[in-house]
């Protein structure tokens, strides 16, 4: 396992409590049939507007694993309440894409140092509507990028250089009017990948820290309130809207 | 029950029937509280501080935990496993049910609004609806005696539409958050006045609880009792007296009569060996929930009650309420990058806007008869799922976009009264069983314009709010659009409403049915109206005065 885990540019979380799970996830997975539609991706081409593009038609098998249930327990969550899906190599993208996303900054890790690739695995595995919708965007999304990629000479998504993702990323990442159509879909299925990437970084314990969560802490006495700079702050937005003479009394 | 020789029966362990249970306990009466979810204890199940991060899905929604995966409700939510419900075509109903020692007092907001003496003679005002049979005042004592067992914070603020509470009730609330401030001086520009929320929320410590340590939502329950739930208050405190005993996964089948028509006790399905168990007793008291109450009496039709028990009126499971709801939300750039300090506060509305339309009604100038309030949703959330910003491309700037709009948004969620109308309505479905062969509910609904002028009301007046704060929530949804469903407040109420008259109501204003002296409801059934105050608080009042009553008639021998 430690040989493969070198090899691979993202390695799946498997602290040890996890480990016997992921185990038993992976056992698990190979019995459902149809989870690895990716690899067989056909690039459809298609045209939107003017300009001609591409889209994968994939057909996933949906996920047909139980869900956490209706009184799951609460105070130990289940660290893998279903099998996971991915392929290595869709998490491997994923872990690209997560830190094009969320690059390291300082002293903040990166969105694939806090795991959030267990995350996106653990979202599109999931049995609820949702998180299937989510599936489907999320494999055409990759699958896209490894089509974009063959149009660009190389194998792979990944399989690019840096700069040469940086510009199909360029492409798809700001969704605006000025979208050329051919990207419509891929952004659309990129902006749905990012918040998503988004939720796994900051709410994770370092992710948290950088937003600036303060709260979860247990307090001996009083709530304290605002603090001095934040009440200052609020009667400083509140002056500036013209607001002041009808602040909040005390009672 | 051999060995304990109970002297009513009670169905539903939530905020009617413990309540219930507590005061007929504490006079010295013996009490058996059925439940028909499993026992449950918040001190060793209850998510506190377990954060978002260590769920599944970041602890978001989902069919199996409507509101989130810390959400104590157990078993339940808008289905329950095995217990389906109904609803006629063209119509819309969401009926949430918990299946849990608790009931929905697990997980309920803890808004803890008095009803004024506007609220109990709205037909008296206007015309409409049905006044309650008794005044303001005859309950306010009971409100004292229920907000200082309950343990609500707040505070007595001179509002028109907030009657005080007695010297020494209310507990102190917290301090508002920066961008209640913001509200309150944003409302306050049009005239209407934010002030604090009354909670059920301990800020400081009383019998067996503890004090809020503001930490952990209080939807998750609160293992140290601060947050109230009757599963750290009322049950446990009524089981010292030595007079209650409580049986779980027991769900009420029938109220069982003789051949006279009066009540003998009831049967209920235990759900662990699925067989009928007959229970007698001199007294019984539904609390199992406003539509699972009437479900059980118009599941209990005899020849003697052929229409349903407790219905010669006809009246049980009409008179359906729930509050009017609708969101409105916006990005205030003000408040981008604002300082960051600990939010959290007691997890919920520590300001809101109570109504403030009594004189404009008064006057005839608003187009719909009753009010409602706006509670604030605003804060240093602690991120889950969905993190905040208009996000475009990616790397450091979009991580900069997060940082500079996380806590910049609010929300008003509009609470208000609807009035009863003769298209909202439950009956019994007259095909569907549950998984016990017990009939199931059949919901009818529909709005009335009273509740879509209110509700374009309340868009239209959030909107300028906003507006005086710097934003702009864009054109309004058309209020057809805007109102939430039908039950999805959560304040179904109404179904076994109370009155004066036996011909226009199921019960007195006792909560004894006016067909069966020994059988009561205590439990938002017998609400006659439906201000936008959030039931709950009433529920408990309710319970405690009339189960004083009950005792007094027990000990009278008259029950």
């Amino acid at each position: 396992m430690s040989n493969n885990n070198q090899q691979r540019i993202y390695v799946p979380q498997m602290s040890r409590r996890d480990s016997l799970k992921w185990l038993g996830a992976l056992a698990a997975t190979t019995a459902v049939p149809g989870l690895v539609a990716c690899s067989d991706a056909v690039p459809v081409k298609q045209t939107t507007g003017t300009i001609t593009g591409h889209w994968p038609e994939l057909k996933l098998t949906p996920i047909s694993a139980a869900g956490y249930g209706t009184d799951p327990n609460l105070i130990m969550p289940p660290a893998t309440p279903w099998p996971r899906t991915l392929t290595t190599a869709q998490l491997d993208t994923v872990a690209v894409l997560c830190d094009w996303i969320i690059p390291s900054e300082g002293s903040n890790p990166s969105a694939t140092q806090v795991k959030v690739p267990d995350v996106i695995d653990e979202w599109v595995s999931a049995p609820y509507d949702g998180q299937q919708r989510d599936r489907e965007t999320i494999f055409h999304l990759l699958a896209w990028l490894d089509d974009e990629a063959k149009l660009h000479g190389a194998k792979s998504f990944i399989a690019l250089t840096d700069e040469k993702q940086q510009s199909i990323l360029d492409a798809i990442a700001t969704r605006d009017d000025n979208i050329q159509g051919a990207y419509t879909r891929p952004a659309d299925a990129f902006s749905r990948y990012r918040a998503l990437v988004l939720a796994g970084y900051f709410s994770s314990p370092q992710g948290r820290k950088d937003i600036g969560f303060k709260g979860n802490v247990a307090i001996g006495g009083d709530y304290p309130g605002p603090s001095e700079e934040a009440r200052a702050h609020i009667n400083k937005v509140i002056d500036d809207l013209g607001l002041s003479e009808y602040a909040y009394p005390d009672y | 029950m051999d060995d304990f020789d109970y002297h009513a029966v009670v169905v539903g362990s939530g905020a009617g029937g413990a309540m219930a249970a507590y005061e007929l306990t504490r006079q010295g009466i013996k009490v058996l509280l059925l439940e028909a979810g499993r026992d449950y204890d918040p001190k060793t199940e209850t998510p506190m501080f377990k954060t978002n991060h260590e769920a599944p899905l970041l602890g978001s929604s989902n069919k199996d935990k409507n509101f989130g995966f810390y959400d104590a409700t157990v078993d339940g939510g808008w289905q329950v496993p095995d217990e389906p419900y109904t609803t006629a075509e063209g119509s819309e109903f969401m009926w949430w049910r918990a299946r849990m020692l608790g009931g929905r007092t697990n997980h309920w907001g803890r808004y803890s609004l008095r009803f004024s003496h506007h609220d109990f003679k709205g037909k008296s005002r206007d015309g409409l609806g049905a006044d309650w049979p008794f005044e303001y005042d005859d309950i306010a004592p009971w409100y004292d005696k229920t907000e200082k067992l309950v343990g609500v914070c707040g505070a007595n603020t001179d509002h028109e539409d907030m009657p005080h509470s007695a010297p020494g009730v209310l507990q102190e609330p917290p301090k508002p958050r920066v961008t209640e401030l913001l509200v309150a001086a944003a409302a306050g520009k049009e005239g209407i006045r934010a002030v604090p929320m009354h909670r059920a929320v301990l800020t400081k410590s009383q019998d067996i609880r503890q004090k809020c340590f503001y930490a952990t939502p209080c939807g998750h329950g609160c293992s140290i009792g601060a947050a109230f739930q009757t599963t750290t208050s009322l049950i446990p405190l009524a089981k010292q007296t030595g007079n209650l005993k409580v049986i779980t996964d027991a769900m009420v089948r029938t109220v069982d009569t003789d051949s006279d028509g009066q009540v003998t006790g009831l049967t209920y399905v235990d759900k662990n060996t699925g067989k009928d168990i007959k229970l007698l007793s001199k007294v019984v008291i539904l609390a199992a929930s406003s539509c699972e109450s009437a479900r059980i009496l118009l599941n209990s039709k005899t020849d003697v009650h052929p229409a349903g028990l407790a219905n010669s009126s006809g009246q049980v499971g009409r008179n359906l309420m729930d509050s009017t709801g609708a969101g409105i939300g916006a990005y205030i750039p003000a408040l981008r990058n604002r300082p960051r300090y600990n939010e959290d506060g007691h997890t919920a509305n520590h300001l809101f806007i109570p109504w403030w339309g009594h004189d404009a009604q008064a006057k005839g100038e608003l187009d719909f008869p009753r009010g409602y309030h706006f509670e604030i949703g605003s804060g240093f959330r602690e991120p889950g799922s969905w993190v905040a910003g208009d996000f475009q491309g990616y790397g450091l700037s979009v991580k900069e976009e997060a940082r500079a709009a996380y806590g910049s948004y609010i929300s008003f969620a509009l609470r208000g009264e609807m009035l009863p109308n003769d298209d909202c309505y439950m009956e019994i479905d007259d095909e569907v069983t549950d998984k016990w062969g017990i009939p199931v509910a059949k919901f009818h609904w529909k709005f009335s314009e009273h509740e879509i002028n209110q509700v374009k009301h309340g868009l239209e007046t959030a909107k300028k709010i906003f507006a005086n704060m710097g934003a702009d929530v864009g054109d309004l949804p058309a209020p057809e659009d805007a109102i939430l469903k039908g039950g999805q407040i959560i304040h179904e109420v109404g179904a076994t409403r109370m009155g004066e008259d036996p011909a226009d109501s199921v019960t007195n204003q006792w909560g004894q049915t006016w067909d069966c002296p020994n059988l009561f409801v205590m439990d938002a059934g017998t609400f006659a109206s439906n201000p936008h105050k959030n039931c709950t608080l009433t529920i408990l009042t309710l319970a405690m005065r009339n189960a004083d009553w009950l005792a007094g008639q027990i000990k009278q021998g008259a029950l």
